[in-house]
């Protein structure tokens, strides 16, 4: 059992006296799939991100995969880390000057010295995993979301990561194309990734999901499985929070 | 972190390494020439004439004063050519929304000619093909047009002014009509459909209505215009009007003072520009202010 | 409006146009004395050149028409369609070889150039400098270091403040002064320099608009993916700001084109230079309209087919319609 990833007490504040997080401890074990909940603004979007060094710390103490990141932010150790670390971000973010394919060949042949022939096969290869193969040549502006959403997915999985990070993957889609993502991290769940995903979608996390964890106000006010989280949960604020969403 | 801070250092030290040769050469080329850097010579009696003076001057009088009198009818050209231009460039960009077709096809032409023509060009067709090419004689009772000059209600004005503020106005004029023109696409629909149900004519509905919706979007475009226009009014040399630069000219050709020279006109154009952005910041606030009110 | 004013209007505007279309036909086919242009018609092409030479830069200007109209009628043969972007590439070091010589051909010094070749010339090789000194200089305004930051915004807006004429003039003066001494360049390289130091300034600003208007997340999304800031910029941020910026470019090209007239001012006898000189000669004084209608129509046909080449590139760079 190793630990992909283990936080202890870290602290973000965007404004003074305000906390985003709050003294936030966790461990998240290879292949498991961590689903984080909370209201807006209870900082778990801005937890996910200090994963990958997108947002910096305070102070705490973050290991990711082994490397440490904290308050000294060193541009090189984070972006090591960023070739091991996946993310997926609510609005997509594909480069709508390139077409799908150099989007997904772009990291791997500039970052990881891939040669271009190896990277387009790859890229194929993931592409059809997605269920998207034939928009290969096509243009972002040319696809709906929910394709776009997959090409993002599969842009990050062609750097091969250990962890991949969800930062609401299916929040900016429309209600159609939200299966057809949710579906293709079932899939790569299955596969045995380890993923943290922060959601809204209550089915997903009950299904996919290894352990649940709860968050409002910068703090992790419980951590445990879908079942209990769901049907027992121990703290009156998620029981609150789950009865607002259902 | 101490990466960035060596970029920094690194940056800096080429910066003033690439400043230092440079002025290293200028030092040594300064002194193989034999020109200090020195302003006395401003007092100095210029020595030439000037056709067109707004304040009594003589060839007698200083540098400083000669370009003191430039100055003077630099402002003159480029304070009527604003006023010209833009009534000019609004009554064109107001004239491609007209619902007549061949207003607006004109208005169309205009803007299409003169913007591919260099401004050059102009001015100097303006010159010897439009102003010196009237009559010898004035003809006209309240407007009197001759090759000598224009007397227009009590005021003599030089062919060389006429043609600047002509050329520029028209030049300058054709940009703005595309700025209005976009100013006042950027109005809703339902303003034109609301003061038209209510009756109104065309001319008071985009008087009233449309021009003043559009000024937001109009003003910072305009500004950098104005600039131009400032800018452009330079061209003047080419016909003969002594603005700043053609005094300027004049000045360091007889004293060879490059530099001063050019520090007095950046300096010069630097306020100038100062005057008309600070004056357009103002108008822009009070529109603001305006519409803010009135909703 | 009211109608019968409207009606009135159009009348009033019909007639004016016809006498003035009248009038100017006339004038044009009867009443115009065009020798002054057909007589002259080398020298404002390619200016005083070496008369047995004038083939090279005629040549050249041949090569950028025929260039210009396969651009625009969009070629069939895909090897033609591949092969455009490096063939006008080649224009720029072609047209150089071919007014200046070298390499087999005769040296012609640049004071003997002029006329449109000059024109032509001077917008192409200052464009060429200005646009990455201008990248640069947009970067450096964004730059975090506060040296970099403020040399850049210092140079843009006094660059921005300052007549063209007079960078222009004091470029011919002054840059010389800059130099080592016993290094000197000739007017046309000085004139070049000094249009591009002036032209960068502006195309900073357009390409700033165009960084400017790309969204955060695109770096992010680009940084996620483990590309250093360098490769961030290079490959993700700056072919989106520069083709968000192309029509600003572009409209700064054609200025460059018209603004090479000012050097008329100060004695190069590029397109405008050669007129007025021309107008000097006492066989044609006088004929001002006459060159003034030629020229316009010179430089109206050059800009307009600048522009039309522009949109053309703005069209083939927009992924979704070239695919």
């Amino acid at each position: 059992m190793t630990v992909a990833i283990r936080a202890i007490d870290l602290v973000k504040s965007y404004t003074p006296g305000q906390r985003a997080l709050d003294g936030v401890g966790l461990e998240v074990i290879s292949g498991e799939v961590l689903v984080v909940m909370g209201p807006s603004g209870s900082g778990k979007s801005t937890l996910i991100r200090t994963f990958n060094g997108l947002e910096t710390l305070d102070s705490g103490q973050l290991d990711v995969l082994g490397m440490r990141l904290d308050a000294s932010h060193d541009e090189r150790e984070v972006r090591a880390i960023r070739q091991r670390v996946g993310m997926v971000f609510q609005q997509f973010n594909l480069f709508p000057h390139l077409s799908i394919l150099d989007n997904i060949t772009l990291a791997p042949i500039k970052v990881k010295k891939m040669s271009p022939s190896l990277a387009e096969q790859r890229a194929v290869d993931l592409l059809e995993q997605m269920g998207i193969a034939e928009q290969a040549r096509k243009y972002p502006a040319q696809l709906s979301g929910g394709q776009q959403q997959r090409v993002a997915i599969a842009r990050a999985l062609a750097l091969d990561p250990e962890v991949m990070l969800f930062d609401e993957p299916t929040s900016a889609l429309d209600p159609e194309r939200v299966k057809e993502v949710l579906d293709a991290m079932r899939q790569l769940a299955a596969g045995g990734m380890t993923m943290v995903v922060v959601t809204h979608e209550l089915g997903f996390a009950r299904e996919v999901a290894d352990r649940v964890m709860f968050m409002d106000q910068g703090k992790v006010v419980e951590t445990s499985d879908p079942e209990t989280f769901f049907s027992n949960a121990k703290e009156e604020r998620s029981r609150r929070f789950l009865r607002q969403m259902m | 972190m101490h990466r960035r801070l060596w970029i920094q250092i690194a940056a800096a030290a080429l910066l003033l390494g690439l400043a230092a040769v440079l002025i290293n050469n200028l030092a040594v080329n300064l002194i193989r020439t034999g020109l200090g850097l020195s302003f006395g010579w401003l007092a100095r009696p210029a020595g030439f004439a000037l056709a067109e003076t707004a304040l009594p001057y003589s060839p007698s009088d200083s540098y400083a004063w000669a370009l003191t009198i430039g100055w003077l009818n630099s402002l003159k050209v480029i304070l009527s050519g604003l006023v010209l231009a833009t009534l000019l460039g609004v009554a064109a960009g107001a004239a491609r929304s007209s619902g007549n077709r061949l207003l607006r096809r004109l208005a169309a032409a205009y803007v299409a000619l003169i913007r591919q023509v260099p401004l050059l060009l102009q001015l100097m067709f303006w010159y010897f093909v439009g102003f010196l090419g009237l009559p010898e004689t004035p003809v006209g009772g309240l407007i009197g047009l001759s090759n000598q000059g224009i007397r227009l209600l009590g005021l003599d004005l030089s062919v060389e002014f006429c043609a600047v503020l002509t050329g520029l106005a028209v030049f300058t004029g054709a940009s703005i009509a595309e700025i209005v023109r976009g100013g006042i696409n950027s109005v809703p629909r339902g303003q034109w459909e609301a003061f038209r149900s209510l009756g109104l004519g065309e001319g008071l509905g985009m008087r009233r209505i449309v021009l003043p919706q559009a000024l937001p979007a109009i003003l910072p475009a305009l500004t950098s215009q104005y600039l131009n226009l400032a800018k452009n009014s330079t061209l003047a040399i080419a016909v003969g009007f002594a603005d700043l630069y053609a005094v300027s000219d004049t000045t360091i050709t007889q004293t060879g003072r490059a530099i001063e020279g050019f520090l007095l006109l950046l300096l010069s154009f630097l306020l100038l520009n100062l005057l008309i952005s600070s004056g357009m910041a103002v108008l822009n606030g009070l529109v603001l202010g305006r519409l803010k009110g009135s909703r | 409006m009211n109608r019968v004013i409207d009606r009135l209007l159009t009348l009033l505007m019909l007639a004016l146009l016809g006498w003035v279309g009248f009038s100017g036909v006339h004038w044009l086919l009867f009443a115009a004395d065009w020798t002054v242009v057909t007589a002259n018609l080398p020298l404002y092409a390619v200016g005083g050149y070496p008369p047995d030479q004038r083939w090279r830069p005629l040549v050249w200007i041949a090569l950028l028409i025929l260039m210009t109209a396969i651009t625009l009628m969009g070629p069939r043969r895909g090897w033609l369609r591949r092969g455009l972007p490096a063939l006008w590439s080649l224009m720029v070091p072609l047209g150089v070889v071919l007014l200046a010589g070298g390499l087999g051909l005769q040296p012609v010094p640049t004071r003997e150039w002029g006329g449109f070749s000059l024109t032509l010339l001077l917008t192409v090789c200052s464009a060429l400098l200005s646009l990455p000194a201008g990248v640069l200089l947009a970067l450096g305004r964004r730059s975090e270091l506060p040296v970099l930051r403020v040399a850049s915004t210092a140079y843009i807006e006094v660059m921005r403040a300052v007549p063209l004429i007079a960078v222009l003039f004091f470029g011919q003066l002054l840059i010389p002064l800059f130099l080592p001494p016993g290094l000197e360049l000739n007017r046309v390289l000085r004139a070049v320099i000094a249009f591009a130091l002036f032209a960068a300034a502006y195309i900073a600003e357009d390409v700033r608009g165009g960084l400017q208007a790309i969204p955060p997340t695109q770096t992010e999304a680009a940084a996620v993916l483990g590309l250093s800031p360098f490769q961030s910029l290079r490959l993700v941020v700056l072919p989106q700001a520069l083709r968000i910026a192309l029509p600003a470019l572009t409209n700064q090209a054609v200025g460059l084109l018209q603004n090479t007239s000012l050097m008329a001012i100060l004695g190069l006898v590029e397109l405008l230079g050669i007129s007025r000189s021309l107008l000097a000669n006492p066989a044609f004084i006088g004929r001002y309209l006459e060159v003034y209608v030629w020229l316009a129509a010179v430089y109206w046909l050059a800009c307009t087919a600048m522009a039309l080449l522009a949109r053309h590139l703005e069209i083939q760079l927009d992924p979704l319609r070239s695919s």
